[in-house]
């Protein structure tokens, strides 16, 4: 074979081969070129030493209380997460939808009566940008909402039963 | 009709790997499968993070902030590559973006800054001596230093490449290039390293 070093392309294969990543089929030509070849041996010298000098750098252990902050952090942003990322949201499944109706459909009037006695105390007639709000609670909405507070009582019990043991 | 559809799926992203499903399951609600991912990746992303940064306590920062942005994406969540592109793919423009904005800081800083790093390889099952020690505290900072003079796409295409045992496929998803550019960014950074490890065979 020619020198794998005359061209860029054919490089990279004497770099899959020190990297460990070239097929074996081309494997044993390309050793048998390297027991000829000087800068080609040179090359995977070098490249070899670079391998495990980049082996030794070991790094320190995660912190024991990464998931804790973690949890605490999803815990505290999770109700203006849901107000932020609902124009983004698909609609949820028939299935799911059905399964919480009723207590969307409870929840969704609650919503509902309050902002209609607000606007009847408060407001002259709404603008509208108003009843875009007014339109946007949507009973999926409500079921999101209810969704990630299932979610949260899931990541409480999580974190009580997280063990820093259980980690790197 | 709904429950097929969500079968299909399902499947679909079995078919693409086991994490992509536990993703769809979270999609679902389903909170412990968010554990169980973060449980398999809370290491590789802090560490790619931390050689990304050298700064343990920014690492961990920017990894929090990968896991939030996969727990808030959870609802529009599509299966349509490995869930670990997607993951690394957040982490690295986490990165690029901390290395950027922190860019007027000093090199000598960085690097200074976190010598929480211990020599595991011992030579024996003795404790290493001072001058093993100082020893690998030296290469360990050459090493450091090599790949933080990289301009930063390279560093970031080595580790994955190196530490992550990242195909070239999956690099260039990861950072939205070609392949082929991917190997030409591993290439020059190789030989950057070569030209400045080699001598510590
Ligand atoms: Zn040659």
């Amino acid at each position: 074979m020619n020198c794998p070093l005359e061209t860029r392309e054919n490089a990279q294969l004497l770099l899959d081969y020190c990297t460990r990543k070239l097929e074996p089929e081309s494997v044993a030509t390309l050793e048998r070129h390297i027991a000829i070849c000087g800068a080609c041996r040179e090359f995977a010298r070098s490249q070899r030493a670079v391998w495990e000098a980049l082996d030794a750098w070991q790094t320190a252990p995660v912190s024991a209380d990464f998931d804790s902050r973690l949890y605490r952090r999803i815990e505290g942003q999770v109700s203006w997460w849901d107000v932020l990322l609902r124009p983004f949201r698909p609609p949820f499944s028939t299935a799911t939808m059905w399964r919480s109706l009723p207590a969307a459909a409870a929840a969704c009037l609650l919503l509902m009566a309050g902002v209609l006695l607000e606007h009847r105390a408060v407001a002259p007639a709404p603008a509208p940008n108003d009843m875009a709000q007014v339109d946007s609670v949507q009973p999926e909405q409500v079921e999101r909402t209810l969704d990630a507070m299932e979610m949260l009582n899931e990541f409480s019990h999580h974190v009580r039963t997280d063990s820093p043991d259980s980690k790197l | 009709m709904a429950e097929r559809v969500k079968t299909d799926i399902g499947t679909a992203a079995a078919a693409l790997d086991f994490d992509a499903e536990l993703m769809l399951r979270v999609k679902e609600g389903d909170g412990a499968s968010f554990g169980v991912l973060l449980e398999k990746h809370r290491s590789s992303v802090v560490h790619f993070l931390y050689r990304m940064v050298q700064n343990h306590a920014v690492a961990e920062e920017l990894a929090q902030e990968v896991f939030l942005r996969v727990y808030r994406s959870r609802s529009t969540y599509e299966p349509t590559a490995k869930f670990t592109t997607w993951l690394f793919r957040i982490a690295t423009h986490l990165a690029l973006n901390a290395l950027r904005d922190g860019k007027n800081e000093r090199l000598q800083e960085r690097l200074d800054d976190d010598t929480s790093e211990r020599p595991v390889r011992q030579v024996s099952d003795r404790r290493p001596s001072v001058e093993q020690f100082l020893v690998y505290q030296a290469k360990l900072d050459e090493v450091r230093r090599a790949i933080t003079a990289l301009p930063e796409k390279q560093r970031a295409a080595v580790l994955m490449h190196k530490y992550e045992e990242m195909e070239y496929s999956q690099i260039a998803k990861v950072l939205s290039c070609s392949e082929s550019a991917v190997k030409s960014l591993l290439f020059r950074a190789y030989e950057t390293l070569r030209a400045r490890l080699a001598h510590m065979a």
